[in-house]
């Protein structure tokens, strides 16, 4: 019973957070100054073709008969249609056919991120003060200072122009062919989780350590228990809630370096179609890729939130 | 078939065959655009520097991404050759038959990409629609001055305009003022929302494909009326929105040919043996439009002030690494017949004179005004170049505010401004400069400038056929504004195409003409 109040009341909450969330991602599109008329009808266009683009669309409406008529078609399922960037194209289509771009990457950048910190951050740990230790925690250093783009031209420059190894830009839809999305997702995804696994492998390490260093730990020591035994039931076990919690908490950064990324690399995914929609003034099209996001962080938020109390039921209260 | 060529595309080959060789195995499908191109069967020609394809309808279409698209999928009544110079494209010849009425012969033969043949018909159709109310075509205003389109037989028309108007041969070439021929027989009772995604034209390819905000892929029209074009079966024209990714995109062997390069990177590029540089001086103009119902350019002193008061060949130098010519006027180099050479005072750097003229006008040293700029790259350091020598000049306090490209667009339609940089691309006849910017009722004249003299000048000009005694006429017309200063003229920028050495036949011409020119590449 308890744990069922749990789940329905965070559900509510993400829903109530969806709503505002839409409100205030339509509002500041609305304040946005530009004239999406003028980015589809070009600089040459005339009064009059303005006046008729902007009566056509509904955009001359007040903003509150618009927020519900929108607000109706998400509810029914139905976006809209794009005002500039693909003219009329129903948008459901269109992030349909770019979601799995953007899922491929961010899953890729995601396992990137955890293989890498698991590894480095496990290493530090039982090696504390060594020599390994200084190195991969600089190493995460470096990876979290980095910015994501200008790493990904770096990528580009070593990867794709000086050893060409791989692709300079461009992406192949999973969908078309598994092996091109991989060759060609290789460095994008890498830009986006070098500063990800730099987090992840700096918590993991933290909490190993404190957890080293816990009563608890030292009592099962002097049962005279394993050191990998120890490590895996006692240390590790215990730090992996902290790690979890960061790894979701990172998924919203995971979304703005996919933002950045696609566009370094010409990949079509959900993040460079809202960066071109916004400076096109798509409306339509930059609030749906608003809700997709939101939508894609509170289910992940309640997806840690349900894994931390799995793992650690006095959670729930 | 040199052996540098063959070289060079084994190499990427192998380099890629390498790569996918050690990750998965030398047999993945993402290769066969290299394998392909080895033959060049498929052209890559990436579109640079844009991100939005709205409509491939030519009656609706005004970016130019989709003209990129459209040049090569229509044909026109007439189209430019190098120079500028008119010729025929879907006519054989025109002639005056009076003042007001030009006839056109048409090509026999000429087939539609459903197979249907061209007629006069569709010639009357696609310019009755682009001046029909309701249609809303952004081209209408260029053809208000038609009164009448007649098919005098299948493959003979007529147009007839109300006073004699010079701009319409220009107006009728496949440039980027929506003329291009569409066929009557599918978009009269057809769906004009499918029309736009799929056209149908007479051009060299045809549209396959149009993902979105991502590529568009053509094919080639075999029924092509021009022998032996095209060459290439295929053409995957990705949208690549970062210039700079557009060289890198080049660079890696991703794509062959690009539509736009970034200025910073030209002399750099010049110097590297795998990019050949293409670059000729362009159909554009590039000035700080200033408001007239605005202090302080309200004051024609001041604006005069201000345009003597900078060196024009140093911001060139700054703001496009050299890629381009000081502004002697609104008219550009490439438009030879009607730009003038002779060095003119009011666009000269002159600190002393710029200093008398402030000492006249109302506003002192110390005047105040905002310069709208956008962006982080050339734009931006446009603005800050001319502000800074201003006020070094004249010791006025002008300064820069950064905003974005679409906002400064809507500021200046309403009005809201004081000065901004602003320019125009494309522009094909001397009418576009002179009366949309400049003339009272130019729908490009948002500062409220008005000069009774000048516009009886332009309307002139409009109704002169002789092309000599036309671009007499324009060279006088920009004396006499550039005296006025309504915008201070600052240069003209050159266009661009990067692409692989082993690119051959594209030939490039001052208002790009991406699309069509692909058709005469010969190898890839």
């Amino acid at each position: 019973m308890r744990s069922f109040q749990f789940v329905a009341s965070r559900v509510l909450g993400a829903v109530a957070t969806m709503f505002v969330g839409a409100l205030a991602v339509f509002l500041v599109m609305q304040a946005a100054p530009g004239d999406p008329a003028l980015a589809a009808l070009g600089e040459s266009a005339t009064p009059d073709a303005i006046a008729k683009f902007r009566a056509e669309r509904n955009l001359d409406a007040p903003i509150a008969e618009q927020f519900v008529l929108w607000l109706e078609g998400i509810v029914g399922g139905d976006l809209g249609r794009s005002l500039t960037i693909a003219g009329g194209v129903s948008i459901s289509e269109l992030l349909l056919s770019r979601l799995p771009n953007t899922i491929f990457i961010g899953l890729y950048a995601i396992l990137f991120a955890l293989v890498i910190s698991l590894a480095i951050g496990s290493v530090a740990a039982v090696r504390r003060g060594k020599m390994v230790d200084t190195v991969s925690t600089s190493v995460a250093a470096l990876g979290v200072s980095m910015p994501d783009f200008w790493l990904g031209y770096v990528l580009i420059f070593f990867f794709a122009l000086t050893l060409g190894w791989l692709p300079s830009y461009g992406f192949t839809n999973p969908g078309d062919s598994l092996s091109g999305a991989l060759v060609t997702g290789l460095l994008p995804a890498l830009a986006i989780s070098a500063p990800m696994a730099a987090v992840f492998a700096r918590t993991l390490r933290t909490a190993l350590l404190e957890n080293t260093s816990r009563d608890h730990v030292t009592v099962a020591r002097s049962f005279g228990f394993s050191k990998g035994f120890i490590f895996r039931h006692f240390i590790f076990r215990n730090s992996i809630i902290p790690y979890v919690v960061v790894v979701g908490l990172q998924v919203r950064y995971l979304l703005g370096g996919v933002v950045v990324v696609e566009r370094v690399f010409g990949v079509p995914g959900i993040g460079s179609l809202m960066v071109d929609a916004a400076f096109a003034r798509d409306f339509p099209v930059v609030q749906a890729c608003t809700v997709v996001f939101l939508t894609i962080v509170l289910a992940v938020n309640l997806t840690v939130d349900l894994v931390c109390a799995a793992l650690d039921p006095k959670r729930i209260r | 078939m040199s052996s540098s060529k063959k070289g060079g595309v084994d190499r990427r080959v192998l380099l890629q065959g390498a790569a996918a060789g050690a990750l998965i195995g030398a047999t993945a499908p993402w290769l066969g655009a290299t394998a392909a191109q080895a033959a060049c069967g498929t052209l890559r020609a990436g579109i640079t520097g844009f991100s939005v394809i709205n409509t491939l309808d030519p009656g609706k279409a005004s970016l130019i991404p989709e003209f990129y698209v459209l040049w090569g999928t229509f044909s026109a009544l007439l189209k430019f050759e190098e120079g500028m110079a008119l010729t025929g494209d879907l006519a054989e010849s025109w002639e005056a038959v009076s003042p007001t009425v030009w006839r056109f012969n048409l090509r026999e033969g000429v087939k539609f990409h459903d197979g249907r043949e061209m007629t006069a018909e569709d010639v009357k159709f696609t310019l009755d629609r682009l001046r029909n109310e309701d249609f809303g075509s952004p081209h209408k205003s260029k053809f208000e001055a038609v009164s009448e389109v007649r098919v005098i037989d299948s493959h003979t028309v007529e147009i007839e305009t109300k006073e004699p108007f010079a701009p319409l041969l220009s107006y009728l070439t496949n440039s980027r003022t929506g003329s291009q021929i569409v066929p009557k027989h599918v978009l009269e009772n057809g769906d004009a929302d499918s029309f736009a995604r799929r056209p149908v034209g007479t051009g060299p390819f045809k549209v396959s494909e149009l993902d979105p905000n991502v590529q568009v892929d053509l094919e080639a029209n075999d029924d092509y009326f021009v022998p032996d074009q095209p060459t290439v079966k295929k053409v995957e024209m990705p949208l690549i929105p970062e210039e700079s990714s557009g060289v890198t995109a080049l660079l890696g062997g991703t794509i062959d040919i690009t539509s736009t390069a970034p200025f910073a990177d030209v002399p750099k590029l010049m110097e590297d043996p795998k990019v050949k540089v293409l670059k000729s001086g362009g159909l554009n103009t590039r000035f700080v439009e200033v408001n007239h119902r605005q202090p302080p350019f309200d004051d024609v002193h001041f604006r005069r002030a201000c345009s003597l008061a900078f060196d024009r060949a140093a911001m060139v130098k700054i703001v496009v690494f050299g890629e381009g010519l000081p502004a002697n006027g609104l008219i550009p180099a490439a438009l030879s017949w009607a730009h003038s050479d002779s060095p003119r005072e009011m666009v000269s750097y002159n600190a002393e004179l710029a200093k008398a003229e402030l000492e006249k006008s109302k506003y002192g040293p110390g005047a105040e005004a905002v310069v709208l700029t956008w962006g982080a790259g050339w734009w931006k350091r446009f603005a800050e170049v001319f502000v800074a020598q201003v006020n070094a000049t004249l010791g006025t306090a002008l300064r820069v505010e950064v905003s974005e490209a679409n906002t400064v667009y809507s500021r200046l339609r309403a009005g809201d401004y004081q000065a901004s940089i602003w320019g125009w691309l494309g522009l094909i006849d001397p009418d576009e400069y002179m009366y949309e910017i400049l003339h009272s009722e130019g729908w490009r004249n948002f500062r409220g400038y008005s000069n009774p003299e000048l516009d009886a000048m332009i309307l002139e000009a409009r109704g002169t056929a002789d092309q000599k005694v036309r671009g007499d006429l324009y060279r006088k017309i920009e004396d006499v504004m550039l005296v006025d200063a309504p915008v201070l003229c600052c240069f003209e920028s050159n266009v661009h195409n990067l692409m692989t050495p082993e690119l051959e036949g594209f030939v490039q011409l001052p208002y790009s003409a991406y699309g069509s020119q692909l058709a005469a590449v010969t190898s890839c």
